[in-house]
């Protein structure tokens, strides 16, 4: 008797244990055999979350983009800033970037986009919207692109809805992946660079991040009725290196604004993440962005790739480790040394720029001649717009650090010029002794340029709890927005 | 109590049954008897060694020499099925439990079992290698024993440069010629 009792209990157990296993091996090859399907879904759907039922892994590694939520206030941090953007909207507010999954709602909540109370008011036009959602090459399909780059950006608030997601890059039909921005195709062509239809798909897994992630300016362009629209435009004409785009913006005298202190006719470098990678050796050797950004994963039987684009640093194992044949650690300590370079620098270049700004504004005051400062103030617009295109591609650092320093040493440069010959306007109309004050904190600095700061907060808050709200509304009628993708996402800002 | 013991014997019976017919079709789901054989494709029935199967076909290697014959100790049964069962037993906890970085290493006794698997094929270049160390250099320095490895200096000898899940297509299965 003992012994049947014994073999029913090792037959159970083994029954349980081989259950388990066969079912494991089996849900592998099942993985295996979906991994090979291409399931259709409408070209224009751009609610992020209907692609789940057939890309689940894809999707949930998109969604963790979300635990990007840190506000990093840049202006805080480095308080210098809020006098070089002085009449520019960054001087309100600049955060560190966080994850696609915020990139509607950070658009929404920036003071940068002000207070608008219907779809004709508000400081931004709708190229504003351009690099935010998959609704956007939704909406340039639908309407044209010139139609969808006139008007305010208010104008388009309850139609794009959807953080940066799978229309953004793929085509859902087949899933392959797209360009869905066509000034990239015209940037290429206009600088002599492979252009989409010549690309490989290694070259693809770049370009696409490309469509947003390079330097652009609105190009104001003039319509039929009468009307114009700001386009979103590459300046790539003279190169993709940084004196080339400035003497393509130099050459069409483009100023992005007027600096409020020091008069400068001035450059705002976007992220010219793109042409930095191109410099660099990840660049030269096309490992694309995605090999870094969205490495593969492999789960059990199925290889994929990581939807949730961040740093790659962080998952050293999956990214730089395919390649490099060395340590973590080492790896790391390399990396490390590489960025504080690049911020002892960017430091010193903006504490000059400060000044130089300030001292200008001051040789303004003390009756300096156009003539004067005329070669000063195109010193300050080079070195500034040289300083803000190494440091605004974020880790310009990493991706090319030989160039980031030296479009570093170069603002350096021009921003010490341009001292030199304002002490010597300064000394000649009586203020010699002129001393720029110190950027203390963000505050100082704000009032130091006369930003109505808290003016500013009250407008955002009445548009955010207002029309915006009303934009949520309006898009989920359309059928473009499902409010359950946004549940539970805590509103952040650096102001409230 | 009679009737107690019947379900017991009974029960026994049935359950010994089902374990026996779910054991025969888990060795066929998880083509266990392939890992009795030294066909290197044995070895990809875990995906996770795909890629180091596709760098190896691709190898000069590939015409000479299996997975088996760089990687298990050849000659000596007893070290090669104990070899077999240890790795075979780390491997499938590995892969069922999914407790592996994407970035596998050999182990140490895997090391060694290469290393010396490397120098029992390349046996006269050994030889030739060693007398020059031998004549030129004091033994602790120039010999053969003195701890570095051959791939130390041969990296991409068999598997590549880049052997990685980066480095192989998509889909993960290896297909096989039709």
């Amino acid at each position: 008797m003992k012994k049947y009792k014994i073999l029913l209990a090792v037959s159970l157990v083994a029954i349980g244990l081989m259950t388990a296993l066969v079912a494991s091996i089996n849900e592998k090859k099942d993985e295996q055999e979906k991994l090979n399907q291409v399931p259709k879904v409408d070209r224009w759907e751009t609610k992020n979350e209907e692609f789940r039922k057939h890309y689940p892994r894809q999707f949930d590694s998109w969604k963790e983009t979300k635990k990007s939520d840190e506000i990093h206030d840049m202006l805080k941090e480095y308080p210098e800033l809020v006098v070089l953007w002085a009449g520019y909207g960054f001087a309100k507010d600049y955060n560190a970037p966080r994850g696609h999954f915020y990139a509607v709602e950070d658009n929404r909540n920036t003071l940068r986009t002000g207070g608008p109370v219907d779809e004709k008011t508000g400081p931004m036009p709708t190229a504003c919207w351009t690099c935010k959602s998959p609704d956007v090459p939704r909406i340039m399909a639908e309407d044209g692109d010139m139609e969808y780059y006139t008007g305010k950006w208010s104008k388009y608030g309850s139609d794009i809805i959807n953080p940066i997601g799978c229309v953004d890059c793929h085509n859902p039909e087949t899933m392959e992946l797209q360009v869905n921005r066509k000034y990239l195709d015209e940037g290429l062509k206009a600088a002599g660079e492979k252009t989409l239809a010549e690309a490989t798909q290694q070259d693809m897994r770049s370009m696409v991040c490309a469509q947003c992630h390079v330097e652009y300016y609105f190009a104001k362009t003039p319509l039929a009725d009468g009307k114009s629209a700001a386009v979103v435009t590459l300046p790539w004409a003279e190169g993709t290196l940084v004196e080339d785009m400035e003497k393509y913006y130099d050459n069409m005298e483009f100023k992005d604004w007027t600096h409020k202190v020091s008069k400068t006719p001035m450059l705002k470098a976007q992220h010219p993440g793109w042409e930095m990678w191109k410099t660099g050796a990840h660049g030269k050797n096309n490992v694309s962005c995605a090999d870094c950004h969205m490495p593969y994963v492999q789960e059990g039987g199925i290889k994929y790739t990581d939807h949730n684009i961040g740093n790659p640093l962080e998952n050293m194992d999956k990214s730089c480790m395919n390649c490099h044949r060395v340590s973590e650690k080492s790896l790391l300590a390399n990396i490390n040394e590489k960025r504080e370079r690049k911020n002892e620098l960017h430091k010193k270049a903006m504490k000059a720029l400060a000044a130089a700004h300030l001292e200008a504004g001051k040789a303004w005051e003390v009756g300096a001649t156009e003539e004067e400062m005329a070669p000063i103030l195109k010193d300050i617009r080079h070195a500034q717009w040289r300083w803000d295109y190494a440091v605004a591609s974020h880790p310009s650092f990493f991706h090319a650090p030989e160039e980031t320093l030296r479009i570093l040493g170069t603002a350096l440069g021009k921003a010490g010029d341009a001292r030199i010959k304002l002490a010597k306007v300064l000394a000649k109309h009586g203020a010699g002794d002129y001393k720029a004050p110190e950027i203390k904190d963000k505050k100082q600095a704000q009032e130091i340029i006369g930003l109505p700061f808290e003016k500013l907060i009250e407008e955002k808050m009445k548009f955010r709890n207002g029309l915006m709200q009303e934009w949520k509304k309006e898009a989920e009628k359309k059928g473009v927005y499902n409010p359950k993708s946004t549940e539970g996402v805590e509103d952040k800002t650096s102001y409230n | 109590m009679e009737k107690n013991k019947k379900i017991v014997v009974y029960g026994s019976i049935l359950s010994f049954l089902i374990a026996s017919a779910l054991f025969v079709y888990t060795v066929y789901a998880s083509n266990m008897l392939s890992y009795l054989s030294s066909d290197p494709k044995a070895c990809i029935n875990c995906h996770t060694m795909n890629s180091a199967y596709a760098t190896w076909e691709k190898s000069s290697h590939k015409n000479v020499a299996g997975c088996v014959d760089c990687h298990l100790p050849v000659g000596d049964a007893v070290a090669k099925y104990k070899a077999k069962a240890i790795d075979g037993w780390n491997h499938s906890v590995a892969f069922t439990l999914n407790t592996y970085k994407n970035n596998i290493h050999i182990s140490d006794d895997g090391a060694s079992r290469v290393q010396a698997n490397c120098v029992r094929c390349h046996a006269s270049e050994n030889a030739t290698l060693k007398m020059n160390a031998d004549k030129y250099h004091s033994e602790e320095v120039g010999s053969l024993e003195n701890g570095r490895k051959c791939w130390e200096c041969h990296k991409f000898v068999p598997h590549g440069k880049v052997r990685s899940l980066t480095s192989t297509p998509y889909n993960l299965g290896v297909k096989e010629k039709e």
